[in-house]
């Protein structure tokens, strides 16, 4: 059976028609062609498909993109602004936060979701936050520095 | 030697592509037309193919094409040794075996399709047991393995897919000078790479017939070769188009799905893309060999060692078709000798036909396997001897001159200096904290890549220059590496610096990624290609006949003549060079006397290294290597049950999460004398195998329990404290 859903991503108002299995992330992915989201484990686990739900953060692998139907979604295309990085991805760069990348998106993602919520957060509080996102290369060490980094530049 | 750029803290600047989604990887990309393959895997871990009814599926709406060994040509496929067919043909032999394929317009229509598949089996006895599998009478796995392609001659059992061997001196000699011999058996775990990006590719065939691929494969040249012999084709026929890998490790080497794809592409004529569900990649990547090693060691009164026998079982699962070296066996099997000097040393090592998932290469091959009993067992000897597990080491650490067991001999060793450096940062001889806190050391070394690298290098006319490569960007950082190499020769800035990356229609080979060889290779053939560059520039200055001109001057002028600048290097490092790189560990554990778990309050790691590159890129390499040693040490494990894994999700098979990481003290003894550019050395496999043998001596240290077997659980040390106390309570008694 389809539906047709009505999403605001990224600021800009979708409508598409969906199977009602559809997962968001495929929605994102294939009909929308917004490809920064990833797939990894499939099973809400790893965390490379988080993206924003009204601004709280979800796995889109195991969310269905009916779900999303008068809604907004945030995704790591929608983070930077026309000129400049978000001061998050900004950090992941300067301080090395990734190397493959696969599972930036979402860490950039879940990491403004953090500083939008927490202002200047503790490590104990990065570490917390940010256990729902999987990261193989980097071993952890410069992801918690980006976004202590981060919480630095977005301070008023 | 004071550097511009080389050296120099610069962020991750060609990452924006990654922080904002931008970059496509082999599942991000579309083409007009584009359907979905998806694969049907055997239940059962050794069976004989009855029958294949593939007419239901072919029926539904949506599916294009189903395919089975039938209807593909008779083709086995290897890395070096051809042994697994592209579908199961007649037999299974192992759970996630391949049996069908098939094309559908979307990937939820192929899932549905092969649940509409019906093949029929007739059970076989397996062999699951990696100690089991060399018995008289052992269920055999391949009746004819000598006759593969590329299968080694040595075939002491049918089960055996390759012997390895290492001899120093004379070991029956040595143990006879021996006052004392130890020996101890260790055991390590079946365990996934755990990049979060599963395989993925696409193929496409031109309208020319020309076989476009883009794949999540990190050796495209290769790739290319497999490709061709795969599918019968000639190389000019396949053009592999480079894509970001989402995390190598590696893992991402081999064909895996991609004839598969080619086949559906071609009876469908439309592209196909085909990703690997993550349980797909648990039950049939290509995971790290588990191993039995068993190791005997010779040792004087005063500590010294005077003979080591090593034998060592690889479960290699049901092929041999993963492993890329010519030995079609594990380099790190050598690592049985540790960084000692064994005047006397024979290593025996065999990788084993099993009815388990295929083995492939993951981060330093066998390494981590053997380093692990290689550095439990130097402490269980001290601790015999009375000796502080420091100073045996120190009495047999590896000296200028010294051979490896590969009868490389050594030069500018720095094995003593790293391991005081990690104990003097892990404040290793103050004293403990408290109760149930152990502190353990371990050490290794790992040789500086070899394989062989192109590099091109273009003056542009804006007075940029471009380097041109076929590597594709694992996640390293080594295209900034190369970047900062072609800046500092030729003087510019970073951002005057651009990379191009080569599909394999450019260079006639490469060796890809791998064996931490990048900077290396890749490093030297851009330096090269610069001082040719620089000649050209010289050259057009002298014919300009004005000095000082403006690199963008030299360029325009050429250009006006139809001229280009450029160069080109191959480099072709084909031995090992005789330095190493010196790895020393210290990990300082707490275990909880209650529940056995163990947390790593800190852990200290020392790098024997040359000069620095890119010092974010390098400490990156020691970090994320680690963390994947530390889970290796504690947690990961794809556990079977008659040959089937047990935990096909990344919710069960356990990685480190943020959460895990211990604080972290780094060293780098500094000395410029590698190989690579600007005496660099080699650094991506440095970190990862001594974490396990820190951490188990750290917990023998203190609890005093001994676990010999991967990964070091809770369960484990709970277990063996309780027949610990036990066996107490029976000596008072």
């Amino acid at each position: 059976m389809n539906r047709t859903i009505r999403i605001t991503v990224n600021g800009v108002a979708r409508e598409v028609e969906v199977p009602t299995y559809r997962t968001l992330l495929d929605c994102l992915r294939y009909d929308l062609g917004l490809t920064g989201s990833k797939e990894g484990c499939g099973v809400g686990v790893c965390g490379a498909c988080t993206v924003l739900l009204d601004g709280r953060m979800v796995s889109s692998c195991i969310a269905l993109a009916v779900f999303a139907d008068g809604h907004e979604v945030t995704t790591v295309e929608g983070l930077a602004g026309d000129e400049r990085l978000h001061p998050v991805q900004q950090a992941f760069m300067d301080c090395g936060g990734f190397q493959c990348g696969i599972c930036t998106p979402g860490q950039v993602v879940a990491a403004k979701a953090l500083l939008d919520t927490i202002e200047n957060p503790t490590e104990a509080q990065i570490k917390e936050w940010m256990l729902g996102n999987l990261c193989r290369c980097t071993g952890y060490y410069k992801i918690v520095e980006s976004i202590q980094a981060a919480a630095k530049a977005v301070e008023p | 030697m004071t550097h511009r750029i080389v050296g120099h803290t610069i962020g991750r600047l060609d990452g924006a592509g990654k922080v904002t989604g931008a970059d496509r990887y082999s599942a991000d990309v579309t083409l007009p037309g584009l359907i979905w393959g998806k694969a049907l895997r055997s239940p059962l871990p050794h069976a004989r193919i009855v029958g294949i009814d593939t007419s239901r599926a072919k029926a539904l709406p949506g599916v294009l094409a189903v395919l089975t060994a039938a209807d593909l040509p008779d083709i086995l496929v290897g890395r070096r040794m051809f042994d697994m067919p592209l579908l199961a043909r007649d037999r299974v032999r192992f759970i996630g075996e391949k049996v069908a394929v098939v094309a559908a317009v979307d990937p939820d229509v192929a899932d549905e399709a092969l649940a509409q598949i019906d093949v029929q089996y007739e059970d076989l006895p397996a062999t699951i047991d990696l100690a089991k599998a060399l018995d008289n009478g052992a269920p055999v796995v391949h009746e004819n393995a000598g006759a593969y392609e590329g299968a080694p001659k040595e075939r002491p059992h049918p089960n055996v897919q390759s012997v390895l061997r290492f001899k120093l001196g004379n070991v029956e000699a040595g143990f006879r000078e021996a006052d004392r011999i130890f020996e101890h058996t260790f055991r390590t775990q079946l365990a996934h790479q755990g990049y979060l990006e599963p395989h993925a590719g696409v193929v496409a065939i031109d309208a020319d017939g020309r076989v476009q691929v883009w794949a999540s494969n990190k050796m495209p040249h290769r790739l290319k070769e497999l490709m061709s012999l795969a599918l019968q084709l000639p190389q000019e026929k396949i053009r592999v188009n480079l894509t970001p890998i989402g995390g190598d490790f590696g893992g991402k080497g081999s064909l895996m799905d991609l004839p598969l794809a080619y086949h559906l592409s071609r009876v469908t004529g439309r592209p196909v893309k085909m990703v690997m569900r993550y349980a797909e990649e648990l039950m049939a990547g290509n995971p790290r060999h588990p191993s039995l090693i068993t190791m005997r060691t010779g040792v004087t009164n005063d500590g010294r060692i005077v003979a080591r026998q090593v034998k060592s079982l690889f479960n290699s699962g049901a092929y041999a078709a993963f492993k890329p070296a010519p030995s079609v066996h594990l380099g790190g099997a050598g690592m049985g000798a540790g960084v000692y000097r064994m005047p006397n040393l024979l290593i025996e090592s065999y990788c084993v036909y099993t009815h388990n998932i295929p083995c492939g290469h993951a981060r330093s091959p066998g390494e981590p396997q053997m380093v692990f009993a290689g550095e439990s067992h130097m402490d269980m000897i001290a601790k015999e001897l009375g000796l502080d597990p420091t100073e045996f080491r120190r009495r047999n650490l590896l000296k200028d001159g010294d051979l490896l067991a590969n009868g490389h001999h050594l030069e500018e060793v720095r094995a003593k200096e790293t391991l005081e450096a990690a104990l003097e940062a892990s404040h290793w001889s103050t004293p403990k904290p408290g109760p149930w806190i152990g502190r353990g050391v371990a050490m290794t070394h790992r040789h500086i890549g070899v394989g062989f690298t192109n590099a091109r290098v273009r003056l542009e006319t804006t007075g940029n220059v471009t380097l041109v490569i076929a590597l594709p960007d694992t996640g390293t950082g080594a295209h900034l590496t190369l970047r900062q190499v072609v800046a500092e020769v030729l003087g510019l800035a970073i951002d005057d610096v651009q990379i191009e990356l080569a599909t394999t229609d450019v260079f006639e080979n490469d060796s890809g990624v791998g064996g931490s060889r990048v900077t290396h290779t890749g490093g030297r053939a851009a330096y090269h290609a610069c001082e040719k560059l620089k000649e050209l520039i010289a050259a057009e200055t002298a014919k300009l006949g004005t000095p000082g001109a403006s690199l963008a001057a030299i360029a325009q002028a050429a250009a006006r003549e139809g001229r280009t600048l450029e160069a080109s290097h191959f480099y072709d490092a084909k031995t090992h060079a005789a330095v190493t790189s010196f790895t020393a560990q210290v990990a300082e554990v707490a275990v909880d006397p209650a529940t056995g778990q163990v947390s790593v309050r800190h852990f200290t790691t020392a790098h024997d290294v040359g000069t620095v590159i890119n010092p974010i890129g390098h400490q990156g390499q020691i970090e994320g290597g680690l963390i994947q040693g530390l889970g290796y040490a504690l947690m990961e494990e794809l556990p079977t049950e008659d040959g089937r894994i047990s935990t096909l999700n990344l919710g069960e098979t356990k990685l480190p999460t943020i959460a895990d990481i211990p604080p972290l003290t780094t060293v780098l003894v500094e000395d410029a004398v590698g190989p690579g550019p600007f005496r660099a050395k080699a650094i991506g496999e440095g970190s990862i195998s001594a974490v396990a043998p820190a951490i188990a001596n750290a917990v023998a240290d203190a609890c005093g329990v001994r676990i010999l077997d991967l990964p070091i659980t809770a369960e484990k040390v709970y277990f063996a404290l309780r027949a610990k106390e036990q066996r107490a309570r029976e000596q008072q008694s």
